[in-house]
């Protein structure tokens, strides 16, 4: 039995960890296949919407046709797409593997829904192991997604849950023997009532906060600062170890308090993301530690009042997944032409400030002539990236003044850059701070409602 | 810990981390401005044909710039290389006539500026601004981005005049 609960949580984990696990991999991805930056959001976008739209049918389907069935096909379709994604030798291809696993992946955590109460002893602890299953999965998405890309390659992130999903999918096949025949569902379905609308509601909006935060962060660092994504993985980790940390606080207070909290603390993360003072590592890490507080406190009340006193567990945890992976794509699809025209913006600005800082240095004229022409390669080099301008000043002057004069020129102009970038991310963590607090009028509106 | 205190504890937390952010100069960020083309730059006073070629160079962008409406950083990129100069052209509709009579522009303001500042005679200058009507534009953007035998030939022609001074004057 421990096995059983054991392997559902683990395929819920695996599932919703797809949805952020390729965050750290897009600007490989990207550069790989060569597409635009609004063209490898949808590989993140793709799945999270087929996810959001296929994850009530397959709650539907995992009472007609039975949990243990729908889990195991869904787990194996899931395999069979993320060994397609590692193989994709095209953007056109990966989209259509990640719709594919977007399927398999709801099957699979719609129908351990409604298999986990029989496991987990309750159906309230049933429903508190799945949604911290997603949450953390979600969390540690990004570090286990970035660690394999730098170790391996962006490939290795899909590749690697091939054979996770078929030994998870082998341990539960014993259930599809014991799983009686399926009932009457249309009347089941009908009988089921309406899904909670305020947590769902808050639900589509923290997560597009979530989802604003996650992939914000990891660009902010690989594109913005030009960490690696292993640099990268381990600046975001303190997020998920937050996240961790943070489901034991305010263990003892009401759904609806926990939930309160953790809007505001993901709202006061996000803004405080905006308005970093300088441009390092150090200044992400109070606000990822809201942040991870907040998803941690606000996911599972939120969850949890979605499904409590309703049945079939199934249908309402398709609705909470569908609400959740909506509000990512909602997220996402608002939030990428912002960023993307600001960093262009600010890239703009900081060039012109770069090259009046060069053009007004202390450098020898034939000096500056040549310099302004490396860096001119190089800015067509990097194309719409933010770029690393160190390698236009190799060689260094061999004369100490010119040399000193150089190396003080080439910090200033980087700083200029890393300011402008992490500068032209601010409007869209302020967008997401807002996306979070807007979760607060849903939260206020169910008052009165035990759960809520 | 009450329902309250953890609501509370979190608008503490956060107001608190976006406090402290904001006094530490986290909204105040904003791009280094970059001078209007058009306006007047002075120049600094040149100590030597090196110095008085970077001026020379800096108002000659500033003049073509100027021309161009463009500023003179983005000029500075553009001239930088060949293939920077056609991309600069293509990004901004710019064809080679108008590129042409803005770099001539920039060589006019150069000069100009040079006399101002007491770097050219006014016997030099003028014979530089015919020489520099009829250059190639290739030539004019050569001109703009190494002066130095500009000045040194005005140097020379200096020199020699100052000989012939010496042996006519007692």
């Amino acid at each position: 039995m421990a096995r059983t609960r054991t392997a559902l949580a683990v395929a819920v984990g695996l599932v919703l960890a797809d949805s952020s696990v390729v965050v750290l991999a897009l600007p490989d991805i990207y550069r790989e296949l060569d597409v635009s930056v609004t063209a490898v959001a949808w590989v993140l976008i793709a799945f999270n919407l087929v996810l959001a739209l296929t994850a009530l049918p397959a709650a539907v389907a995992a009472r007609s046709i039975g949990p243990a069935r729908v889990t195991v096909a869904g787990l194996v379709v899931f395999a069979g797409a993320s060994l397609a994604c590692g193989l994709a030798p095209d953007i056109q291809t990966l989209l259509v593997a990640r719709c594919v696993q977007a399927i398999g992946g709801a099957a699979a955590v719609c129908a351990a829904l409604e298999l986990m109460p029989s496991v987990s002893g309750s159906e309230r602890a049933a429903a508190l192991a799945w949604a911290r299953a997603g949450a953390i999965g979600a969390a540690l998405g990004p570090g286990l997604g970035g660690l394999l890309t730098e170790l391996v390659s962006w490939e290795a992130i899909f590749l690697v849950q091939v054979p996770v999903a078929v030994v998870l999918a082998t341990a539960l096949a014993g259930l599809v023997r014991d799983e009686a025949a399926p009932g009457a569902v249309a009347a089941e379905v009908r009988a089921s009532g309406s899904p909670h609308l305020a947590a769902n509601a808050a639900l589509a909006l923290v997560s597009a906060a979530l989802a604003a935060a996650l992939f914000l962060i990891v660009l902010l660092l690989i594109e913005g600062w030009r960490l690696t994504p292993i640099a990268a993985a381990a600046a975001v980790s303190a997020m998920p170890i937050a996240a961790l940390l943070g489901a034991r606080v305010g263990a003892r207070a009401g759904g609806r308090a926990r939930a309160a909290a953790g809007v505001i603390l993901l709202a006061g993360g996000l803004a405080a993301l905006a308005l970093m003072p300088s441009a390092s590592i150090v200044a992400t890490l109070a606000p990822q530690v809201l942040v991870g507080v907040g998803l941690a406190l606000t996911l599972s009340a939120l969850t949890e009042a979605a499904l409590a006193g309703r049945a079939p567990q199934a249908i309402h945890g398709g609705w909470t997944i569908a609400a959740r992976h909506a509000g990512v794509v909602a997220g996402l699809l608002l939030l990428t032409p912002v960023f993307t025209a600001d960093l262009e913006s600010e890239r703009d600005h900081a060039e012109q400030a770069g090259t009046a800082a060069l053009l007004d240095s202390h450098l020898d004229p034939s000096s500056k002539i040549d310099l302004a022409g490396r860096l001119a390669d190089r800015l067509d080099e990097e194309g719409e990236r933010v770029p690393v301008l160190a390698p236009a000043f190799e060689p260094l002057p061999t004369d100490p003044e010119q040399r000193a004069a150089t190396v003080e020129l080439r910090t200033a102009l980087q700083e200029e850059l890393d300011k402008a970038a992490t500068h032209a991310f601010s409007a869209s963590f302020l967008i997401a701070a807002g996306f979070a607090l807007a979760a607060l009028l849903p939260v206020a509106l169910a008052r009165g409602r035990p759960q809520l | 810990m009450s329902e309250r205190a953890l609501v509370v504890a979190a608008a503490v937390a956060s107001a608190a981390l976006v406090a402290l952010y904001l006094a530490l100069g986290g909204s105040g960020y904003e791009p280094t401005p970059v001078q209007d083309p058009c306006e007047p730059r002075p120049w600094r006073e040149p100590e030597g044909i090196e110095e008085a070629a970077e001026q020379f160079t800096l108002s000659g962008l500033d003049g073509a710039a100027c021309e161009l409406r463009v500023t003179r950083e983005t000029l500075a990129l553009a001239l930088a290389t060949e293939s920077s100069r056609e991309r600069f052209a293509h990004e901004y509709g710019i064809s080679d006539a108008e590129l042409e009579a803005a770099v001539r522009a920039g060589v006019e303001r150069a000069i100009d500026d040079a006399e101002d500042a007491g770097a050219l005679s006014s016997l030099v200058a003028g014979g530089l601004r015919e020489v520099a009507s009829r250059l190639p534009v290739d030539e004019s953007i050569a001109l703009i981005e190494d002066a130095r035998g500009v000045f040194e030939d005005a140097q020379g022609l200096l020199d020699q005049a100052g000989g012939v001074l010496d042996q006519i004057l007692p």
